[in-house]
């Protein structure tokens, strides 16, 4: 097996368990929207994603209420992301548009943008509810 | 297709590209092919163009440096890292210590995983998904790691201008510490599975050679250039934030093989025994690592209006996993840079590419051109279109256009 | 007459419906071989038939400088000759349908067929990668014949000199109704003549079948696909097919020549038990050939260079199957074994 080392550790492995992570399903579902219905429903189940370590970069969330509207996060953010709303002094967020590297956070002198470590984030619609924070 | 390439003839033309299984990023190749060998090579990079850098010189330094975590999925730390370093000169930061420990461990860990997606890629180009697998599967350690000390796998948004954003506490170097241990209880055994296989030596071996002189001559970096027996590490050669206080040396070829042949396996050998390196070179950081600060300026407008203050050019460079990768910053009293250019490690390398390909067989073309470790988003700064289609500038023409910009600004 | 020609029309059609399932099932169980052994889950074991299915669905796109005719017939031509082997190579121990109409040379001949439909295919696609693969497919194929005409010869000279009167016969070979299988009538210089014949038949499993480290022809990342780089939809479909089949046919007649054996004598049963018995003993002989001569054989090795894969199979793969041919005729000589 010295000329190939690799089949002794392919042999090996074939009892062992695969290092695949089954998110969200084994095999893929006929219909995925069916599948996460199901899943809504408590018929089916839903292998869990990697766990996020603490300090994880998800999806932005926002302190209406806390916000002084001083406009900084709009100046460090890399992918202009962020809205100014005139009227109400606040910012508007479009996480299509966030670029994740929260930045904002640290910027801001009141503490009022945090990453939460929310990451399933897909839409059929860029400017859908879940994907503006506001 | 022309109609040249039609012919059945010998000598025919094969194009490789712009997209095709053996290129995991853009670029066209056209060669010439007599049987099943190589006669003649070109190719035309700029398919990966996104106008990064006019991006950039609309955007503050603070934008910036997370922009260039973009220039590239694989060396973020580096580019970000390099971009950093060109601002503080100008500015005239002087960045705590603490930070260039923790900079630099985030530049290993950064390595490591390069490394080892590469190593992934070549055994995927050799037919061989097995150790491709294996070595993606070891990956995601790293990965890991990264994602616990910059709060994201892949774009890390790390670095600031002055410092790092995020410090690593006492209580991470445990975890820390086990994946180093992984790391070196794996070494050997991916030393083994790379460079004991007889198919890997037979189709590595002798396989896509650049001598040591050509390697100078065409200014190769980073390991294509350690690989071929020249000494050269931006780390050692001009050393920056915690490298000068490390104690490494240029990993050879030689130190594993006994010898030095600049193919391919050599550019394996150089790669595997680096991730070897850069667990040691963690395990030094976290024993020296002095405490303090992480940042220059905590308070993001001071940092802002001191970049918007500063007058004057720099370059700032960093070994990132592929080689050099070097910025080039001119700020000019505004909140924008003046002029920043990229210019990174494959764009040095890609040269070497004529120089290897030439004469060896068409079986051969994915691991060669992969044994550089290209990375066209990183080079292509450049796609010239004229009346809408893709051309060429001569080497005259380009001296031309310098010679009138350098006016411009001297009038300015 | 009328029902001999409903017994061929009909065995015909049942064994092409047989042979493509369980190529197709060969396929998926390789899959998840090689999945598992890289540490992966991998498709279902159904994979393939989706796949087929899915291809079945899709347009097949004819290159505008392809030879129309010989590009749309190549594929059909490679299935319908894959399916024919079957019809000549005994399976989990019946007689095979056109036994008595052709022998292990044929065999042999035909098995290049597929090969020859795909060349043709390639070069009528008018792709320089296709043309390229059909160059290298064709080195392939003179690579390997020799290796695989000395095992095969080797086994039923061994028989001829055994008193069989009709030694090429497959049916002979294979124990079919004589139950004397090679390893009966070979003393022990043959055994071990027997077993190298049998590993140089596991190593030509993957040239034949173009599978890692013998997918030159088709090299994914040098040529995307070469030979079928220009294939889509139905004819992709049918080529893939094919090689389903043929990986059954090349599995089958390894069975069927060094490890014939039946279950249903070992463990004393009959009637339909033992039919069931004895397919399904085949069908795990089968697929232990395919784990060792395709699943393992092609995750732990890189892909050879077409120089490399001629100097493995004209060298020394020709050489073992030479030394193994040697040990069988030293065998006959020292008089080992039976012989007449």
């Amino acid at each position: 097996m010295s000329l190939l080392p690799t089949m002794a550790e392919v042999l090996r492995q074939i009892t062992k368990k695969p290092a695949t992570n089954l998110f969200p399903a084994k095999y893929l579902p006929k219909s995925i929207t069916g599948f996460l219905g199901k899943v809504s429903e408590g018929k089916a189940e839903i292998n869990p994603p990697v766990i996020t370590p603490e300090n994880y970069r998800g999806k932005i969330t926002y302190d209406r209420d806390a916000c002084i509207g001083c406009k900084i996060c709009m100046r460090v953010c890399p992918a202009n992301a962020i809205e100014f709303i005139k009227e109400t002094k606040t910012v508007r967020i479009y996480v299509t548009q966030c670029i994740f590297c929260s930045q904002c956070n640290d910027a801001c002198p009141v503490q009022c943008l945090h990453m939460s470590s929310d990451f399933m984030l897909a839409d059929e619609d860029r400017y859908s509810e879940n994907l503006i924070v506001e | 297709m022309t109609s040249e390439n039609k012919s059945k003839k010998a000598p025919y033309t094969i194009p490789i590209g712009p997209t095709h299984p053996a290129l995991k990023e853009p670029i066209l190749f056209t060669f010439r092919i007599n049987g099943e060998v190589v006669e003649e090579v070109d190719f035309a990079p700029g398919k990966a163009h996104r106008g990064i850098e006019w991006m950039g010189m609309r955007r503050n330094p603070v934008q910036i440096v997370h922009l260039t975590d973009r220039i590239c999925g694989i060396c973020g730390v580096s580019h970000t890292f390099a971009f950093a370093r060109a601002i503080e000169q100008i500015v005239g930061i002087d960045v705590p210590d603490r930070a260039h420990y923790i900079r630099t461990i985030l530049a290993e860990f950064e390595r490591i995983q390069s490394h080892l997606l590469w190593a992934g890629v070549a055994a995927h180009e050799l037919g061989f998904d097995t150790l491709f697998n294996l070595a993606w599967r070891v990956r995601e350690e790293s990965m890991d790691l990264i994602e616990l000390l910059t709060g994201n796998r892949v774009n890390y948004a790390i670095v600031q201008v002055g410092g790092v954003r995020r410090d690593i506490e006492e209580e991470k170097f445990a975890r820390i510490k086990e994946g180093l241990r992984y790391y070196e209880s794996l070494i050997d055994k991916l030393l083994k599975l790379f460079l004991h296989d007889k198919t890997i030596n037979m189709r590595c071996r002798d396989c896509g050679l650049l001598t040591y002189d050509a390697a100078l001559k065409l200014c190769t970096v980073g390991p294509t250039t350690r690989a071929s027996g020249v000494r050269a590490d931006v780390r050692l050669d001009s050393p920056y934030a915690a490298y000068g206080e490390l104690n490494f040396d240029y990993v050879m070829p030689d130190l594993y093989t006994g010898e030095t042949r600049g193919d391919v396996y050599d550019r394996i050998v150089v790669r595997l025994l680096e991730v070897a390196q850069s667990v040691d070179l963690i395990r030094q950081c976290m024993k020296q690592m002095p405490e303090g600060e992480t940042l220059w300026e905590t308070k993001m407008p001071k940092l802002l209006a001191a970049c918007k203050k500063a007058e004057g050019e720099a370059v700032g460079r960093v070994e990132a996993p592929r080689g050099e990768c070097l910025h080039y910053v001119r700020m000019n009293k505004s909140d924008s840079p003046y002029m920043w250019k990229v210019k990174a490690s494959t764009y040095s390398n890609q040269l070497s590419w004529l120089e290897m390909l030439k004469g060896e067989q068409i079986a051969d073309i994915p691991i060669i051109v992969a044994s550089i470790d290209p990375c066209m988003s990183c080079t292509d700064r450049v796609a010239v279109v004229r009346d809408g289609k893709p051309d060429i500038y001569s080497k005259e023409y380009l001296h031309r256009l310098s010679v009138e910009k350098t006016r411009r600004l001297m009038n300015d | 007459m009328i029902d001999v020609i409903l017994a061929v029309v009909g065995g015909t059609i049942a064994v092409t419906i047989i042979g493509i399932i369980v190529g197709l099932v060969l396929l998926g169980i390789d899959r998840k071989f090689a999945a598992h052994m890289q540490a992966r889950v991998g498709p279902p074991l159904r994979q393939p038939f989706i796949d087929v299915a899915k291809l079945m669905c899709k347009d097949s796109i004819v290159p505008e400088n392809a030879v129309v005719s010989v590009f749309n017939a190549a594929p059909l031509i490679a299935l319908a000759s894959a399916v024919t082997l079957l019809l000549y190579i005994p399976i989990a121990g019946f007689y095979p349908l056109f036994g008595g109409l052709g022998d292990a040379i044929l065999v042999m001949y035909i098995l290049t067929v597929p090969a020859l439909a795909m060349v043709a295919g390639g070069f009528a696609s008018g792709s320089p990668y296709a043309t390229v693969g059909a160059q290298r497919e064709m080195v392939t194929m003179i690579a390997y014949e020799f290796p695989l005409a000395v095992a095969i010869v080797a086994v039923a000279w061994r028989f001829s000199m055994a008193g069989f009167s009709d030694p090429f016969s497959l049916a002979t070979m294979a124990g079919v109704g004589s139950g004397v299988v090679v390893w009966d009538i070979v003393g022990p210089l043959g055994i071990i003549g027997c077993l190298i014949l049998l590993l140089v038949l596991a190593w030509v499993t993957p040239a034949e079948l173009s599978r890692v480290p013998c997918d030159t022809p088709e090299a994914e990342t040098e040529l995307c696909g070469g030979l079928v780089a220009e294939y889509s939809g139905r004819n992709l479909a049918l080529f893939y097919l094919a090689g389903g089949v043929k990986t059954f046919a090349m599995t089958a007649l390894g069975v069927a020549i060094f490890l014939p054996w039946n279950i249903s004598w070992f463990i004393g049963i009959t009637g339909w038990t033992a039919l069931i018995a004895d397919v399904v003993f085949f069908l795990l002989k089968v697929i232990v050939v395919m784990f060792f001569s395709v699943s393992l054989i092609r995750v732990s090795m890189a892909r050879f260079r077409i120089n490399h894969l001629v100097s493995l199979y004209w060298g020394y793969i020709a050489i073992a199957a030479l030394v193994g041919l040697m040990m069988i005729i030293l065998d006959v000589f020292m008089k080992g074994g039976v012989v007449l």
